[in-house]
């Protein structure tokens, strides 16, 4: 039986397929790669038969990235999983070093690990995230999703705890399923770079290009779903209000970050459909954002001045200062 | 002979699961039994350690039915996979005859087979629902409601899950007759007479997942639209496919017709038989000035009649 299955679901994209497989095989010893073909209508078949020991499974109708990492779970074996992108790569040797340490570690079910972004040309940037926090990582899991997917190593036992990815939310598939096994469990980090992870361009036709949809799709999850979790429940109004506001701050700031950078290379359409979906969907958490990043004390006193009646009283002050000043 | 898992999601029905468990195990001769707790909060799991050789998967987070049996694939071995309720039951020796239908055919997607009914206590009522052996084409039938399988009854070849995809855990109730249809309309199915099992049938306060009938049939039609277009759907002519969402939509308002009219209102159950009208209302409007459930109707109230003479 193989330690560790490699799961690789691709979809039209027999090219780059054939690297992260290379660099599966690499990234460790007793290694199974599972490759899910999801209906691609190209050559990945023959692609793939010419590659020799990878378990290649054919899927008629196409599942999502979702449907197909699960049925790559029901056809591998081994020991511990990890999922690998078809357009990502593994650095030789990670995966060895990941379950070594996931196996000093036995509370922990999961080892996740940094990854290095790498534009279409070919530049790489700082590997993320640049701080990997470990052990009981629910709250900050929240808030946002900091383990790259396919840097991510785990016991195949505590998918059958937890249940398999959701195929009806493919993009964030990943992000719920950490959220629900960091409910529970303890999650390991190794802090050094694993994989190469290819950034999404809008045109590169990845899953992940949509991030507004992403977004969108993200917050319904958190409403529905997260809200619910036990370990949310169970919790005091305070906790899980603020969960939701570090949520909504860190989607608006991402929301308007994409605006911004969209701006910048003239997408018009779609820097405004990021900026209007913010401000749709967290118009406080955008003036929270504006509080903090024009820093104006002026902002700051009128937003705040109204809660109690001695903040009330230094916002006449500081109003009357200001007159002052001018006058 | 090759081997069988055999999936039983439970949830908290403890007292049950010994008599399901071995009659599971005495189906057939090599029998895997993967019992999946679905994150019970009573003595299930004690339950479940006492009885031998069995594959216990505890779920920490209610799944459902659907993900309950889709962790029950992903753990099993087998190259056969069955599906069983745990408050249903196998015959003995059922899928040896099953993995024999389908070893005889390879080409088959799954074999179903006939069911025994049987009230609560699972004594038999009298009533075997025997698979019709479908005329030409099961993935029509299916499509239309028209084919009747019952998980219980079945017999999948795991592959099959490879090429159509798992459960679908977002239409809870009727995700069984969402994977056969996808299954049927890779390959083709098989159907054997033999009863296979016993089926518990469900009474409105049963608290079994299927006493919500009217709801489950709501999901399915809006979940027909689906499967209208899969490949092999989507590339018949629109008159079959028309065709085949009336035909559909007309089966499930006579038959929401018929319990109101049979179960509910006689028994002065006011709220359901106006759920059942409304919802049939609102799928086919004019299903009400149809003649079908009517004629039905009067034919019971006759042969009653004359039993009552006789």
């Amino acid at each position: 039986m193989p330690k560790v299955s490699i799961i690789i679901p691709t979809h039209n994209r027999p090219r780059l397929l054939r690297r992260a497989i290379n660099s599966a095989r690499a990234s460790g010893s007793e290694v199974e790669i599972v490759v899910v073909d999801d209906a691609s209508s190209d050559e990945t078949a023959e692609t793939c038969r010419s590659i020799s020991d990878i378990t290649y499974v054919r899927v008629d109708r196409n599942q999502g990235v979702a449907g197909a990492r699960n049925i790559g779970l029901v056809a591998s074996r081994g020991e511990y999983v990890s999922f690998l992108d078809d357009d990502d790569q593994r650095l030789p040797g990670s995966v060895n070093k990941q379950i070594e340490a996931l196996e000093k570690n036995p509370d922990a079910v999961m080892i996740y690990g940094q990854a290095i972004p790498e534009d279409p040309s070919g530049t790489r940037h700082q590997p993320y995230p640049a701080e990997c926090p470990q052990g009981d990582i629910f709250w900050e899991l929240l808030t946002r999703n900091f383990v790259p997917c396919g840097s991510a190593v785990f016991r195949r036992e505590c998918l059958s705890r937890v249940g398999l990815l959701d195929e009806g939310i493919s993009g964030i598939d990943d992000w719920d399923l950490w959220v629900r096994i960091a409910e529970i469990f303890s999650i390991a980090a190794f802090e050094t770079p694993v994989m190469i992870w290819r950034q999404p361009t809008r045109t590169s036709a990845q899953g992940s290009s949509c991030t507004v949809e992403l977004i969108e799709q993200g917050r319904r999850r958190f409403r529905q779903r997260w809200l619910k979790l036990p370990r949310l429940t169970s919790a005091t109004q305070d906790r899980q209000r603020e969960a939701w506001r570090s949520f909504s701050n860190n989607v608006s700031e991402h929301l308007v970050w994409e605006a911004f950078s969209a701006l910048g290379k003239f997408e018009l359409r779609y820097a405004g459909k990021s900026a209007l979906t913010a401000l749709r969907l967290h118009p406080t958490a955008l003036i929270d954002l504006l509080r903090r990043w024009t820093s104006a004390s002026t902002l700051d006193i009128l937003l705040t001045s109204t809660r109690t009646r001695g903040e009330l009283a230094n916002a006449k002050a500081h109003f009357k200062r200001i007159r002052s000043s001018r006058t | 002979m090759p081997r069988v898992s055999v999936i039983i999601p439970t949830f908290e029905r403890p007292h049950l699961l010994a008599r399901v468990v071995a009659s599971a195990r005495a189906a057939g001769a090599d029998v895997e039994v993967i019992v999946i707790d679905d994150a019970s909060t009573d003595e299930t799991a004690a339950v479940c350690r006492d009885l031998p050789e069995i594959n216990y998967v505890r779920v920490e987070r209610n799944q459902g039915v659907a993900g309950a049996r889709n962790i029950g694939i992903m753990v099993s071995t087998g190259k056969y996979i069955a599906f069983l309720d745990d408050d249903d039951l196998r015959l003995p020796g059922s899928l040896g005859l099953q993995v024999e239908a389908l070893e005889a055919h390879p080409e088959a997607g799954f074999v179903c087979g006939a069911m025994i009914m049987a009230d609560q206590e699972l004594h038999p009522n009298g009533d075997v629902v025997r698979p019709r052996q479908s005329g030409s084409d099961a993935f029509w039938e299916l499509l239309e409601l028209d084919f009747p399988v019952m998980p219980l009854c079945t017999l999948i070849r795991k592959e099959c899950f490879l090429r159509a995809g798992l459960l679908n855990r977002h239409i809870s109730g009727v995700d069984d007759w969402d994977i056969f249809t996808r299954i049927a309309e890779l390959y083709p199915v098989l159907v054997i007479e033999t009863p296979v099992g016993i089926y518990r049938q469900p009474t409105p306060v049963s608290g079994q997942g299927s006493s919500a009938r009217a709801a489950q049939l709501r999901v399915a039609a809006r979940h027909q639209l689906k499967l209208l277009r899969l490949p092999r759907a989507a590339a018949a002519p629109f008159r079959q496919r028309r065709a085949s969402r009336k035909r559909m939509m007309n089966r499930i308002s006579e038959n929401l017709l018929w319990t109101a009219l049979t179960q509910y209102l006689p028994h002065g159950r006011l709220r359901p038989a106006y759920a059942n009208i409304s919802i049939a209302l609102s799928l086919a409007p004019l299903s009400v000035v149809r003649p079908g459930p009517y004629k039905k109707l009067a034919r019971n109230l006759l042969t009653k009649m004359r039993l009552m003479k006789a």
